[in-house]
């Protein structure tokens, strides 16, 4: 172990990593490696969503859950993003559809308070029940993204570069289902929640 | 004058180290000193952005690094994080493989040793229970760089110590905390030279053109001395961590919002 950075350092040149890349110049980060295995409610994290009420992660287990990170700054991208996490909610057969939650976490907890967050729903229209567009301390939110695999770093602008991922968790809080890139097809995921559902003791 | 660092000489030499101890609170006894690092700009080895500096707002770095003593203060008031109850998701099975039980054996150990063995998750954790966050890339390697150097042949050798010390960490005999001698302008101390540490975002977006092959280094922008390419093994050895990783040379610091701490110190509220 003595000449550790060394060995990292052609481990790196031997592997392929799973690298975050910068597409096309844009801001967008690709997705990383994630431990699919455990829950992610393990987090022990108190959150706030846009209706002032609070959560531990953990409160939405059971059912499966729709996680997307975004943050409220974001005019390009993260419309199209919480249009994919509203596609594949409405994809869902609607007599199970009450029964999933979709969770819209900021990256940006210095501008989208709780109040921001409101009238962020309201503007796009997702002001609705299962819909929780949440905030909750820093470091909090970046340990979920390490979690999900889920890449963003603040730029000097104020915007952030990230990753564009929906992610499906099961009803114990894994990760069954990731979906990369925007516009993505979402009638095989909502399928997927379908039997998610179905299967009661999902193991 | 400055030797190895790329930042704008006479922006730094007009800065004035700000050392500051504050009263701390009941939860925090752990906390150790912190400094004010000024804002400033540095020129990153990453290539997306090239040319251009990069801007780091004022911020507040731990002295030193989280030693075994501190960290296992944390564990007992936050059971969650002992070796033996600690999710795996949150760490490997090495987390705090050092410590014989739930807590370090100092004597075996040394006292005033940084903690390694913990991984992203514990060291975010810690952080944010002594009233922190983890420095974020930027913030650390900017610090780092903020090194004066009485010549250039002090630089030269300083550079070539940092070369060794980067192939030939000793993970079994690590010294204690302060005790490199090496020394930001602001007070901030062991950057190089005592183990590796975690950041917030310590995987950093890489341009698409690049992939995290052996032409990295290579392509990485040179900053035109010996001082970048340690830098560039900094942002290689950290690309290949994954948040749970808990190595023999991996520790951290913490750090905190400028504006945060001045909320703290203004003794009116």
């Amino acid at each position: 172990m003595k000449t550790l950075p060394f060995i990292l350092l052609t481990l790196a040149c031997a592997m392929s990593l799973n690298a975050q890349h910068l597409h096309n110049g844009d801001n967008t980060l690709s997705a990383g490696k994630v431990n699919s295995e455990h829950s992610i409610y393990h987090l022990d994290a108190q959150w706030t969503d846009h209706q002032g009420d609070t959560y531990s992660l953990r409160n939405f287990s059971g059912e499966p859950v729709i996680v997307v990170m975004f943050y409220g700054n974001c005019t390009q991208v993260c419309p199209i993003l919480i249009k994919d996490a509203w596609q594949l909610y409405s994809s869902i057969e609607k007599s199970i559809r009450d029964s999933v939650n979709v969770l819209a976490v900021t990256f940006d907890t210095k501008n989208d308070t709780p109040e921001v967050l409101r009238d962020y729903a309201e503007y796009e229209q997702l002001n609705i029940p299962n819909w929780h567009f949440m905030t909750s301390e820093s470091a909090n939110v970046r340990s979920l993204a390490m979690m999900l695999g889920v890449q963003y770093t603040k730029k000097s602008d104020g915007h952030f570069a990230h990753t564009n991922l929906v992610t499906v968790l099961d009803k114990q809080g894994r990760i069954a289902k990731r979906i990369e890139g925007l516009n993505q097809p979402m009638e095989k995921t909502a399928e997927e929640i379908k039997s998610i559902m179905a299967n009661g003791m999902q193991q | 004058m400055k030797f190895l660092t790329n930042i704008a000489p006479a922006q730094t030499l007009t800065m004035v180290a700000f050392v500051m101890t504050f009263g701390l609170p009941s939860t925090a006894e752990a906390q150790p000193e912190r400094v004010l690092v000024p804002s400033g700009s540095f020129h990153s080895v990453m290539p997306e952005v090239k040319g251009e500096p990069i801007a780091v707002n004022s911020f507040y770095m731990d002295i030193t690094a989280v030693t075994n003593e501190q960290f296992a203060e944390f564990v007992a008031e936050n059971k969650q994080w002992q070796r033996s109850e600690v999710p795996a998701i949150f760490a490997n099975k090495d987390y705090l493989a050092h410590w014989p039980g739930s807590s370090p054996d100092i004597e075996s150990l040394g006292g005033n040793r940084p903690v390694t063995h913990v991984s992203w998750f514990a060291a975010n954790a810690y952080c944010q229970w002594v009233g922190g966050r983890l420095p974020t890339l930027n913030e650390w390697e900017y610090s780092a760089q903020l090194m004066d150097f009485e010549s250039q042949q002090e630089a030269r050798q300083f550079t070539a110590r940092l070369m060794s010390w980067y192939s030939n960490v000793d993970t079994k005999n690590s010294a204690a905390v302060g005790s490199t001698g090496i020394e930001t302008i602001h007070g901030v101390k062991d950057q190089f030279g005592l183990i590796m540490e975690w950041v917030q975002d310590f995987k950093p977006p890489v341009a698409d053109n690049l992939s995290l092959d052996c032409g990295t280094v290579g392509r990485m922008q040179r900053l035109g001395n010996t001082y970048s390419y340690a830098a560039s093994i900094r942002y290689i050895t950290r690309m290949s961590y994954i948040p749970t990783s808990t190595t023999a040379t991996m520790g951290f610091r913490c750090a905190y919002d400028a504006t945060q701490k001045m909320e703290t110190e203004n003794p009116a509220q």
